[in-house]
């Protein structure tokens, strides 16, 4: 092994630096520079997502337990822009004062778990896999419960840190099954000796719940509500978008390379978590008064979309995937970011209080406005492209049932998206939250989002690169 | 390897170690005395409550120790072949102990050595 050879790990390795540079610039500077640091950390991750955009090798490393695939640098690239806004949008949140003691550990905690999130997208076997998905996640805790003096945040953070053990758990026993029977982890070596019988689906149904946790798919989605609306709302954003994101298409590449033997059972499988995710993501979304715990149900019922090209198991599939992570991270970021700077200005995160928003702040209205509608899936905007991808990524397969499905579903979703529009746009209010000028950070982040949103529907581009790479997994 | 296997294992094994501690509860010998109830504090009796409060510095010093702990793991095996690896493995051994220094920097600063 030559240096040479790791610049195949160049995205870890340039996050890694610009987390070390972070903690060293926590270290030596005095309290009263130590502002300057949430500067230079937006300019440091700007650079690192400008970086990751140049052209890379590919290959593997250390034995086939770290591979680099040009897929892997897109879904690299499309979590750095994504975690770039949400660094973007929380510098206001940030400046504040009860944060100015520790927020350095905000940027360092947060690099950590994209990292992690990162050598699990190029892993090449179990032990590689599990040791990112950790370290993605137990940082991840200490940020839900980053208000430790309140008490739902620190609860949220010890809810999540329980959930995930308990999860990791039933997904070790899942691959320790695997070990035992096959002799092996490595994903390469064990597609082809996979066979179906009892102890394999056993480990794969072991494998499937654990992932599920991790995702909020629906039987095992009870934890998202509270730690979602227990966490600070940047924190809330990233755990929606991010993490989910990189969860669902490391489990799409497992089940496409190391199951795909077994894929008549898993695809059965997938069927009914798709379905019950949905629908039940959907019909709590509908009941919810706080904004945090309607996202929360809302990106239940989102990851039940995903699973739509999760089954059927193709190229069409995995492109839907990747390019409706793109999407989703726009637009959910989108109402994250408006929900945030309402949250930090007026403390009020209820829908009853966004009554008559848009005669007081017309411009969080229309963004918030664009970024439902693309989570809804309304035409002129991306989410339409994406969730039509996805649904035709289900259909290419057969399932046209699912598909239908999913277009109800989808049509229960816009009714409660469609509440908050109607909240802001028509309904009177007698004290509607007061008008608020916005920093530069905070319309740059808002901004990114509704450039992505319009460019990324009509850019016929970014789908067609997608789509070139995705078959060469 | 077939179902019915799987159901077999799964008994076998609730069978056993059930039976392993049901057994034992019922054919061991019982002896019960006040010691006995005590927690094991190196034989001298214990005094006052035993469900005290930790300061939480002996956590922070815990952790602390366990990062110098695990070096030893990472940095004895490389010592022993330290001549072989040549000069990467000392460039790469240099970067690990930079991070480590950096960790405890970062401890010192936050004043987690300070006893309170």
């Amino acid at each position: 092994m030559n240096l040479n050879s790791f610049l195949l790990m160049r995205h870890e390795i340039v996050l890694i630096a610009v987390a070390l540079i972070i903690l060293i610039a926590e270290i030596f500077t005095s309290e009263q520079n130590k502002g300057r640091i949430r500067g230079l950390a937006i300019i440091l991750f700007a650079l690192n997502t400008i970086i990751g955009f140049f052209p890379a090798t590919t290959g593997t490393l250390f034995g086939g337990m770290f591979t680099t695939i040009p897929l892997h640098i897109v879904v690299k690239n499309i979590l750095n822009i994504g975690t770039l806004i949400v660094l973007i949008q929380s510098n206001a949140w940030l400046k504040t004062e009860e944060n100015s003691d520790k927020f350095p550990e905000f940027y360092v905690l947060l690099i950590s778990t994209l990292v992690g999130m990162f050598y699990m997208i190029s892993a090449g076997d179990f032990l590689m896999f599990y040791l990112g998905l950790e370290l993605a996640t137990i940082p991840l805790a200490a940020l839900v419960a980053y208000d430790r003096f309140r008490s739902q945040s620190a609860e949220g953070g010890i809810k999540l840190i329980l959930s995930s053990a308990f999860s990791s758990g039933i997904m070790l026993y899942g691959i320790s099954m695997i070990y035992g029977m096959y002799g092996s982890i490595y994903f390469d070596m064990l597609s082809p000796a996979m066979a179906m019988n009892s102890l394999t689906i056993l480990a794969f149904i072991f494998f499937f719940a654990g992932m599920a946790f991790k995702i909020s798919l629906v039987p095992f989605h009870l934890w998202a509500a509270d730690v979602y609306e227990g966490a600070p709302v940047n924190i809330t954003s990233y755990l929606s978008v991010i993490s989910k994101g990189a969860a669902v298409f490391i489990l799409t590449v497992i089940l496409f390379k190391v199951f795909p033997t077994i894929s008549d059972l898993w695809q059965k499988v997938v069927w009914v978590i798709a379905v019950m995710t949905m629908t039940i993501g959907n019909l709590f979304a509908i009941r919810q008064q706080n904004l945090k715990r309607f996202i929360a149900f809302s990106s239940i019922s989102q990851a039940g979309f995903f699973l739509l090209g999760v089954i059927g198991g193709n190229e069409m599939g995995m492109t839907a995937i990747v390019y409706y992570m793109l999407v989703y991270i726009f637009s959910n970021l989108g109402v994250f970011g408006v929900i945030a700077i309402i949250s930090n200005k007026s403390g009020k995160e209820n829908m009853d209080d966004y009554n008559g928003l848009y005669h007081t702040n017309p411009m969080l209205s229309l963004t918030m406005m664009l970024a439902l509608f693309s989570l809804a899936g309304i035409p002129p905007v991306a989410g339409f492209f994406g969730k039509f991808f996805l649904f035709t990524a289900a259909a290419q397969k057969g399932f046209y049932i699912l598909v239908l499905i999913a277009t109800i579903n989808t049509i229960i979703s816009l009714y409660y998206y469609l509440l908050i529009v109607k909240a802001m746009f028509i309904n009177k209010s007698e004290n509607p939250i007061p008008y608020f000028k916005s920093d530069f950070y905070t319309k740059l982040g808002l901004g990114i989002c509704i450039a992505g949103l319009v460019i990324v529907g009509f850019a016929s581009g970014i789908w067609e690169t997608i789509s070139k790479l995705a078959f060469g997994m | 390897m077939s179902g019915e296997f799987l159901i077999l294992f799964f008994i076998v094994a609730v069978v056993l170690v059930g039976g392993a501690i049901i057994f034992s509860n019922y054919a061991a010998p019982t002896s019960e005395n006040a010691v006995k109830h005590d927690p094991y504090e190196c034989g001298i009796p214990t005094k006052g409550l035993t469900w005290l409060q930790f300061n939480v510095g002996y956590y922070l010093f815990a952790i602390i120790f366990l990062v110098f702990d695990v070096e030893i793991v990472f940095v004895f095996p490389w010592a022993v072949v330290m001549k072989d690896l040549g000069m990467s493995a000392f460039i790469e051994i240099v970067i690990f102990f930079f991070v480590l220094v950096l960790g405890l920097m970062y401890a010192w600063k936050k004043k987690a050595l300070v006893w309170e």
